[in-house]
């Protein structure tokens, strides 16, 4: 009798676990978003500076123009045949199904925005997540009477040489410096004339 | 005759048992997959890139440099080249292709310094960052505008024109002030290190008056 219900308490524990198990099974939800390239990939593909491309290179079959800029800018200008997601909703539902389905379809994404740093963010984002034909559109866009002006940037191009200038502006200083003394050099004599004064003519006198 | 096949089942229930946890361990095997997830959740991540906080302005930047703040580390990651043809001063080099380096963990792993990436622009010192970022590396700050704001407001910075605010002329002598420190120098700079001039001393001539003859003659 108690060999019996010892077992009984055994098969009981043990279809609970199993349970337990099963329920854990069936709650596991798989994360909406998940990294497929890891790190240091990523890295390889940001040293590679392919992801670039110019505005003439776009070709329109095989690439989508994605404007991650605002609504509001996007509908007062943007490129043709250009798409508008916002880079803060770029994981949203509906702009994931976008991106699985131009996957889907092969197409290259080419993201841009007001100016290629603005779309750095998205650009990593999407390659992380797999998104691996995502690209880069090197141009600045802006607004000169409401018109949308495009124009190409390089990318971390450096404007100056820092030393060369500081190089510069001692020698300036310094020069003018000597100029200075230069003219120091002749100081101007001043010549005083003392005027003789006229003897006199001898005063009264008979 | 059910009870009798009820039993017989029952004879196996340990084994069932048994089998059925084996099964389960083996969906074991499948999970792993997700332990690729490495880093922060890209939800997190997309929240934290869009948020500006990580910049940090070449004005505080510079205030901080001269003052010798020493919780702040800067580290370049242009190439080698560009690192030594300028960078700012004690900065660390890291290129962008050695970011994820043992050596270079070190660095940006860590919580003593306030970390300051930088670059020509803020480009790629905003790709390090994002990288460190989805690894959870806290601390890091990217420099706005990289090197080139660096050379248009602290060392040459823009004169303001005469009509703006008092805080833009605040702001240029400051700005002129930081810029001498990182050794570009004024002409009138010079003004205050020349010698004290020599005091010319005007030589005195007394023209003496002549005192006025004595009339002469006269009766």
């Amino acid at each position: 009798m108690k060999e019996l219900e010892k077992t009984k308490r055994i098969s009981i524990a043990s279809t609970l676990f199993i349970l337990v198990v099963l329920i854990a099974v069936l709650a596991f939800e798989r994360p909406k978003h998940m990294y497929k390239v890891n790190s240091v990939n990523t890295l390889e593909k940001l040293t590679s500076n392919d992801y670039f491309i110019s505005l003439n290179d776009v070709n329109i079959e095989n690439d989508i123009l994605i404007d991650v800029r605002n609504q509001f800018e996007y509908e007062k200008g943007h490129l043709k045949n250009a798409l508008n997601i916002y880079a803060p909703e770029i994981l949203s539902d509906t702009n994931s199904t976008i991106f699985e389905e131009l996957k889907e379809r092969d197409k290259t994404i080419v993201l841009y925005g007001a100016n290629p740093d603005e779309v750095n963010a998205p650009f990593m984002l999407l390659y992380q997540l797999g998104y691996t034909r995502v690209k880069i559109l090197a141009v600045e866009n802006s607004y000169v009477q409401n018109k949308l002006i495009t124009n190409a940037v390089d990318i971390e191009k450096s404007v100056a040489n820092v030393n060369a200038f500081i190089d510069e502006s001692i020698k300036k200083a310094t020069q003018s410096l000597k100029k200075k003394v230069v003219v120091r050099k002749k100081p101007r004599k001043k010549i005083i004339t003392v005027k003789k004064k006229k003897k006199a003519p001898a005063e009264g006198g008979c | 005759m059910v009870k009798r096949k009820v039993a017989k089942v029952l004879a196996f229930r340990y084994k069932i048992l048994a089998g059925i946890l084996i099964i389960l361990a083996g969906g074991l095997v499948l999970l792993p997959k997700y332990e690729k997830h490495e880093g922060i959740k890209p939800e997190q991540l997309l929240s934290n890139v869009i948020s500006p906080e990580r910049y940090i302005s070449t004005d505080i930047l510079a205030d901080k440099l001269i003052n010798q703040d020493p919780s702040y580390l800067l580290i370049d990651v242009r190439d080698k080249e560009s690192y030594h043809t300028y960078t700012l001063p004690n900065a660390i080099n890291i290129p962008l292709a050695k970011l994820l380096d043992e050596d270079s963990e070190r660095y940006l792993n860590q919580d003593e310094y306030d970390v300051v990436l930088f670059s020509n622009d803020n480009f790629y010192a905003d790709q390090a960052w994002i990288l460190c970022n989805r690894l959870d590396y806290q601390n890091l700050h990217v420099l706005k505008g990289g090197i080139n704001q660096w050379f248009n407001t602290v060392i040459n910075p823009p004169k303001p024109l005469e009509n703006m605010p008092t805080e833009q002329f605040e702001l240029y002598s400051f700005r002129k002030a930081a810029s001498m420190y990182f050794g570009v120098a004024y002409p009138e700079q010079f003004k205050a290190v020349k010698k004290p001039k020599k005091k010319i001393v005007k030589k005195i001539i007394t023209v003496k008056k002549k005192k006025k003859a004595p009339a002469e003659g006269g009766c």
